[in-house]
């Protein structure tokens, strides 16, 4: 004897997975799914020259810094780096379509920020009202940074491990660490109300201790809960 | 030897006569194929870094956390309602399997949107061993699932073939969810 309900429960999975997907590929960015200019650390090896043949084609005239709206972020990626009026650090990891974000002054001023990826723009916001936008700009993240009122502009690079945003949070304390491409670190630890210039971290080994509190650092890759 | 026929209630290894392996075969390599499909296409797709959110969340990745913690939950009871079925548990009643098939299709639909967002916005990626166990276990999930559809449409398949598959499928899953959610929520 056959059943024929298996087959139809099958076929109801494959329609939902084809609607998914349609509905997916009407509302991408425009530009995204028929160029597909895919980040470096996505793209598999193979395919990256054909790649950049098919970008250079389709794009002849915008070579130079008018392709940044061609550009997409790869999918997993840091950048870190300091603000242009050197007032603090700042940190942004994207990860698919998430991205977290750092602001701190090592001493007292420090905001995390969360939002998403569209295309080449992030805009992400913090709890307590911070907002950053910033846009890829050849290599580099472009943007503005806003927190109680101050504007701080940067231009970041990419910051490869051990440099990227760190962060590790105890019952009392949280800290956030930007470790920078030349090592140097910029970090605050706060504990409710009280903030203070955040202890030396080791990113080879993470632990660090806090008011009484052993607690281990993260990297923040993007998707996050901050 | 030959002409003695073996009781098949005394051989519990033997089949009993009537079963067909062939079905098997065929539904093991459909779903296989399954599986490598949707690796090849999450692995040459280039990921788009973006795909519609499910409102009402606070991001994409908690609502797929969301959402793939419902389905969780629904393969718990579908390990439980199996075991009912096969009478492993005091689990009796005209509604037990009603509840198996409805709460699997439903989990199976549920489970779609998180993997087409894992397909289409991040694709199949070898970044760490973690994201390489996901990749992969989302990939065998949905072949697994596909060779137990297959495998339930006829009655002539060996005792074994079922449990199996669904073994794989609720293994697959519980994997799915430790890689993605339990990582989400600890990490």
């Amino acid at each position: 004897m056959k059943h024929r309900s298996p087959l139809v429960t099958l076929a109801a999975v494959a329609v939902a997975f084809i609607i998914m997907f349609t509905v997916n590929m009407l509302v991408s960015p425009p530009g995204g799914s028929s160029a597909e200019p895919a980040g470096p650390s996505t793209a598999p090896a193979t395919s990256a020259p054909a790649q950049q043949t098919t970008s250079a084609a389709a794009t002849p005239s915008a070579s130079t810094s008018e392709s940044t709206e061609d550009k997409t972020f790869p999918n997993k990626i840091v950048y870190a780096g300091r603000t242009d009026d050197k007032s603090g650090a700042i940190a942004v990891a994207v990860l698919g379509d998430q991205a977290a974000a750092y602001f701190c002054d090592g001493r007292s001023i420090e905001s995390w920020l969360r939002g998403t990826v569209q295309a080449a723009d992030i805009a992400l916001k913090s709890n307590d009202g911070a907002t950053l936008q910033a846009s890829l700009d050849g290599d580099h993240l472009k943007g503005t940074v806003k927190i109680k009122n101050d504007r701080s502009k940067f231009e970041i690079d990419e910051a490869k491990k051990p440099a990227g945003l760190y962060r590790a949070r105890g019952s009392k304390t949280t800290i956030g660490w930007i470790v920078l491409e030349d090592g140097s670190q910029v970090g605050i630890q706060t504990a409710a109300a009280d903030s203070a210039a955040a202890p030396e971290l080791n990113p080879e080994s993470p632990q660090v201790t806090a008011n009484g509190e052993s607690l281990d650092a993260k990297p923040i890759n993007g998707d996050e809960d901050l | 030897m030959t002409s003695v026929p073996v009781p098949a209630s005394e051989a519990p290894t033997a089949e009993p006569s009537g079963t067909k392996i062939g079905p098997v075969v065929i539904a093991f390599v459909v779903g296989s194929a399954v599986s490598i499909g949707l690796g090849v296409y999450g692995r040459l797709h280039t990921p788009t870094g973006y795909a519609v959110n499910i409102a009402g969340f606070s991001n994409g990745p908690a609502a797929k956390a969301f959402l793939a913690s419902i389905v969780m939950a629904l393969a718990i009871l579908q390990i439980v309602t199996a075991m009912g079925i096969y009478g492993r548990i005091p689990l009796r009643g005209a509604w037990v399997s009603p509840l198996h098939r409805w709460s699997g299709r439903l989990a199976v639909l549920i489970s779609v949107p998180v993997a087409v967002h894992c397909l289409y916005a991040l694709g199949f990626q070898t970044y760490d061993g973690r994201v390489i166990a996901h990749s992969l276990f989302g990939c065998f999930f949905y072949g697994a699932f596909v060779f137990k559809m297959l495998i339930l449409t006829r009655d002539d398949s060996p005792k074994w073939a079922l449990p199996l598959a669904g073994g794989l499928v609720l293994s697959g899953l519980t994997a799915l969810w430790i890689t993605g959610v339990l990582y989400f929520l600890v990490a």
